[in-house]
């Protein structure tokens, strides 16, 4: 790859946020546990797994799920309790940019 | 009208807004919580004005202190024990111990305030009161903090990838790639380098002594190929417009005498490239602070909890010196 000085290592910039491919594998990696949303303290009890993941990626946004991505801080308290390792506060944050690009 | 109607449920929801109401049971805390400060103040200013006991010490005193100890340590512990409950929690539950944390946070401030009677004597009491002031304002700011750093999150997460979603950091290397290659081909075209011919560039790539690899591209049964088959490809001479990968800044605008000066010889927009580079690697930057801001910020916030219980039991042990030997007598 071409070298620009930006080195993409622990010292610098590293790469906080992941890419929409980055975040369709993980969905397509998610098992629907709910371990994630049971540690969530921004979720309300009106959001499901599915229906988050199903509208995280692409589609329209329902209320509860906008909802749960304005309240949700990045505390990053869902990436710890799940089994397969996947991150959900890149998912929301994801869903938290497409609804910043649609507003 | 029909039209606009069936579009809209597909539509959904818009807009990162910076103002949004949550109802639910959020709402019936914040009602009781108010209830309660209420009718805590409304008490202490008529006890304040017909009683001539309005101190810390007395009777009333020592029954908002008991009152806001209490409403503290609800906050603190209920809490932490939900969050790290190994029982099955329901979704949402969390949520609704964090709202009853803040609501007992306010209230054990409120009462304890009320506790002091206006008594701020650089006493032992003050300084837990003045750590419990610290405590709620700094977890007030979180919650400001926790609405407005996720958005500046999400802008920087935005200027970061395309609008395909791909990491525009590649997208834009690809791009600098294609002009360095187009750039540096046609800088084979304008400027002959005497005595690179054929039988340097091969002798440069290949040993002129020792074994030469079967895997080597450029070799055939040991023997090297002396007429490679594309110079422009396989030379490695570093060419002038090439880019110096270890310099700080690139120069690819070239001097005005040279052939490259002509219109269409170069490809341009490297620099405006370099440019938005340089700003996405920002935007980057920006978003990691964001997170340590977050992160630290919650640390920064437990730390002061534990100063603040440190000076209320330092106040517990001193209220209670002066207590005991007279409930004792």
């Amino acid at each position: 790859m071409f070298k620009t000085g930006l080195k993409r290592d622990a010292n610098t910039a590293v790469m906080l946020h992941k890419t929409g491919p980055q975040v369709a594998q993980e969905l397509h990696a998610c098992i629907g546990c709910n371990e994630c949303l049971h540690a969530c303290p921004a979720v309300t009890a009106s959001v499901t797994i599915d229906v988050l993941n199903r509208e995280t990626l692409s589609g329209p946004i329902s209320a509860p799920v906008a909802q749960f991505a304005r309240a949700c801080y990045q505390c990053g308290a869902c990436v710890a309790p799940c089994p397969v390792g996947l991150h959900r506060d890149a998912m929301m944050m994801w869903l938290k940019v497409r609804l910043l690009r649609s507003g | 009208m029909a039209a606009t109607d069936h579009r809209e449920p597909n539509k959904g929801e818009v807009g990162y807004s910076w103002l949004f109401f949550s109802g639910g049971r959020a709402w019936y805390m914040r009602v009781v919580v108010a209830l309660l400060i209420a009718l805590g103040g409304a008490f202490y200013v008529w006890y304040t004005r017909h009683s001539g006991d309005a101190a810390p010490d007395s009777l009333i005193g020592l029954a908002y202190a008991i009152a806001g100890t209490l409403f503290l340590l609800l906050a603190a512990i209920l809490y932490a024990l939900r969050r790290h409950a190994r029982s099955k929690r329901k979704v949402g539950q969390l949520n609704g111990a964090l709202n009853w944390h803040i609501g007992f946070g306010v209230l054990g401030l409120a009462f304890l305030f009320m506790h002091s009677f206006g008594n701020f004597n650089p006493r032992s009491g003050t300084y837990a009161l003045y750590g419990m002031i610290a405590l709620v304002v700094s977890g007030a700011v979180g919650r400001f903090l926790d609405r407005l750093l996720p958005r500046l999150i999400a802008r920087q997460v935005h200027k970061a990838l395309t609008a395909q979603g791909d990491d525009r950091i590649e997208n834009i290397s690809e791009k600098l790639q294609a002009i360095v290659v187009h750039n540096s081909q046609n800088l084979q075209g304008f400027i002959p380098v005497p005595g690179a011919g054929p039988h340097k560039a091969s002798t440069s790539l290949v040993p002129a002594s020792g074994p030469v690899s079967n895997d080597f591209p450029f070799a055939y049964k040991d023997q090297p190929l002396h007429t490679p088959w594309d110079l422009a490809y396989i030379s490695l001479e570093a060419t002038p417009q090439e880019l110096s990968r270890e310099a700080g800044q690139y120069r690819f605008i070239p001097d005005k005498k040279s052939e490259l000066a002509r219109p269409g010889a170069l490809m341009p927009g490297a620099q405006e490239h370099i440019y938005e580079l340089q700003e996405v690697e920002r935007a980057m930057q920006r978003e990691q602070f964001y997170r340590y801001v977050i992160r630290y910020w919650r640390k920064f916030h437990i730390a002061l909890a534990l100063l603040t219980l440190g000076l209320t039991i330092w106040h517990l042990i001193y209220a209670a010196q002066l207590l005991l030997p007279t409930i004792m007598h």
